[in-house]
């Protein structure tokens, strides 16, 4: 009896582990027709806990200091045994798990999977997706470079333009009057602890409720494409006959993990510098406003957005607008069709909307 | 819920800009000769550099009433012959070199000031394309000009190159503080023969000048062949990634 084998043995007896494995792993049977596509969680768990192993190796030499910070995270980059390396996966990561959220959100709104019951799983994700936009912007300060300041000088001061109590929030946001030490201390603490732990939570809850409704069946390959779901009572939705996830999805997992490595150590290796304009590398000034200052690529859309109207809260009333409609989503599409190919009103309107972002972003980068 | 979503979703305005000092937010704004300076002001090296207004001429830049007070330091435009100590509070070596110059021994007597070659306003970084025969021969002949611009070339084709690289490193996050100084001084050393009209020195001091800055070359090839390792370590890196994608991808198909 090898060591390995004594060590479950000795677990199993206090736990019963191989009869949970059996019944949440093996027993767990999947759709049959389940696709790639279904993978794109995993891979987000993937890089969530990835931004969080190297967060937490970047807090050993990051210094919240406005004074020291810009100076520190040079520190990293140039003198820690690979501080580049760890620097450049988190800045990176943080870009993939924006882009990869958008191509799950997107699969689940073609196979329409945010359909009744799952409407709270969809409201979930759906505050996932605002929770990353914030990690996102709150760890762009922190660098406390020309780049990291303006962006936020510029981000912060658009809060301005909510009717009445505007100009309270943007100093709120900032601790003052302009960006400075107390918006590093403020960006700091959400970025590191607030934001992440809601996150955790509320990946927690998402998956509690993949768990306790069930997963959802594509609608390729099948004759009926309507969803079965009646409101009368709750019910599983199990999948008999359907593919185990372990051992068959769990390695579709790894392999769409592995592909998503090869690509995100692609850009690491070969071009970080992608998600890094010259003015990331320079010192904040706040005497000396860079000529070019532009947000993230996935903020491009918002910023054009605001620039399109003569009026900076009708700006932010249209994206409000276009936020509460995509996080409510399950509640005005309520037809049954799952398929897209039949949901052709649905199909031109989701694609017509992505390519209106696409096409704001371009114009918003070269505006 | 839109309140909700509205104050989630990051929003971006143009009208964030940092307050600009009094001298140009009302200089700016003239007409002719008294708006001309900002406008040439915001090409110039020093604009470059944060070096505003106040830095040469003084007085309040924070406070438009007083701006222009000589109580709070202002200095106003300097005489002709006052030029060299004028620029030479912040560029002491170079202003010796030139008073020590047969252009500095004509100060006052038609011979040029700094502003002559150099601009005022638009004060240009300081490189050989200054000596040119179209500056030169506003007041005399370019012939011996040339030569020495021709025996300063190499050097100065060596530190064009050298900083456009520190410039690329810098701009990939590579910390370059200690190449950049030690590249200033010796473009500082440089330069210090641009003032000067002997060939035979020049010639002399640019063989030692580049033997400096070939220190730094070697620095920066230390730093080309680890930028090179990192690529190959992540060419592995990859290659691992998708070697594991594929092998993943088999072990699925033999449990269909």
């Amino acid at each position: 009896m090898t060591l390995f084998k004594r060590l479950i043995d000795w677990i199993d007896v206090r736990i019963g582990a191989r009869q949970l494995a059996k019944e949440e792993l093996v027993d767990y049977l999947l759709p049959a027709n389940i696709n790639f596509w279904y993978s794109m969680g995993s891979i987000l768990l993937f890089i969530f806990v990835m931004q969080v192993v190297t967060g937490i190796l970047l807090l050993i030499y990051y210094v919240p200091d406005a004074d020291k910070a810009f100076r520190s995270v040079t520190f990293i980059m140039n003198d820690v045994p690979f501080g580049w390396l760890i620097r450049m996966c988190h800045a990176v990561g943080s870009n993939m798990m924006v882009l990869v959220l958008l191509l799950h959100m997107f699969s689940v709104l073609f196979m329409g999977s945010y359909k009744s019951p799952r409407e709270l799983n969809w409201v979930t994700g759906f505050i996932l997706l605002t929770l990353v936009q914030g990690i996102s912007l709150t760890g762009y300060l922190l660098p406390w470079s020309q780049l990291s300041f303006w962006a936020t000088t510029v981000a912060t001061n658009s809060v301005s333009a909510i009717p009445a109590v505007g100009q309270y929030l943007v100093e709120f946001l900032r601790g003052g009057k302009l960006v400075g030490p107390p918006t590093l201390g403020r960006f700091f603490a959400l970025h590191v602890a607030v934001i992440p732990l809601t996150i955790a939570a509320v990946v927690g809850l998402h998956l509690f409720l993949l768990e306790r409704i069930g997963v959802s069946t594509p609608p390729f390959g099948l004759k009926e494409t309507k969803n079965p779901w009646r409101p009368d009572g709750f019910r599983y939705e199990d999948h008999p006959g359907g593919i185990p996830f372990f051992p068959n999805y769990a390695l579709q997992d790894l392999t769409s993990i592995s592909i998503y490595l090869a690509c995100f150590l692609g850009v690491v290796f070969f071009d970080p510098y992608l998600f890094f304009p010259k003015d990331a590398f320079l010192p904040a000034n706040a005497f000396q406003t860079p000529a070019h200052i532009k947000p993230e690529w996935y903020f491009l859309a918002n910023y054009q957005t605001l620039k399109i109207f003569p009026n900076e809260f009708i700006g932010l009333a249209v994206q409000g607008a276009a936020m509460t409609f995509l996080a409510l989503l399950p509640f005005i599409d309520r037809g049954p069709e799952k398929h897209p190919l039949k949901r052709p009103v649905f199909m031109i309107c989701a694609i017509g909307g992505i390519l209106l972002w696409i096409g704001l972003g371009i114009w918003g980068h070269y505006s | 819920m839109l309140a909700l979503f509205g104050v989630m979703i990051p929003f971006f305005s143009m009208a964030a800009q940092q307050p600009e000092i009094v001298c140009i937010q009302c200089h700016s704004t003239m007409p002719g000769k008294l708006g001309e300076p900002v406008k040439l002001w915001r090409g110039s090296i020093h604009a470059e550099n944060g070096i505003a207004c106040n830095a040469c001429h003084g007085g309040d830049p924070a406070d438009a009433a007083n701006a222009m007070s000589p109580a709070r330091g202002f200095l106003g435009a300097p005489k002709e012959t006052a030029i060299p100590d004028f620029c030479g509070r912040c560029h002491v070596g170079v202003k010796n070199d030139y008073l020590a110059s047969a252009h500095g021994r004509a100060l006052g007597r038609g011979g040029p000031t700094c502003v002559t070659c150099h601009g005022n306003h638009l004060v240009l970084k300081a490189s050989l394309n200054l000596i040119n025969e179209q500056s030169c021969s506003r007041c005399h002949s370019f012939e011996r000009a040339r030569v020495i611009k021709a025996a300063m070339k190499e050097t100065e084709d060596m530190i064009v190159a050298i900083d456009a690289r520190i410039t690329a490193y810098k701009a990939h996050g590579t910390d370059t503080g200690k190449l950049e100084k030690e590249l200033f001084a010796v473009r500082n050393r440089f330069h210090t023969l641009f003032h000067n009209v002997d060939v035979e020195l020049v010639r002399r001091d640019s063989a030692q000048i580049q033997d400096e800055l070939k220190k730094i070359q070697n620095t920066l090839q230390g730093l080309d062949d680890s930028y090179r390792k990192r690529k190959i370590a992540g060419a592995v890196a990859v290659a691992g990634a998708l070697l594991a994608a594929l092998l993943l991808h088999v072990l699925r198909k033999t449990y269909d």
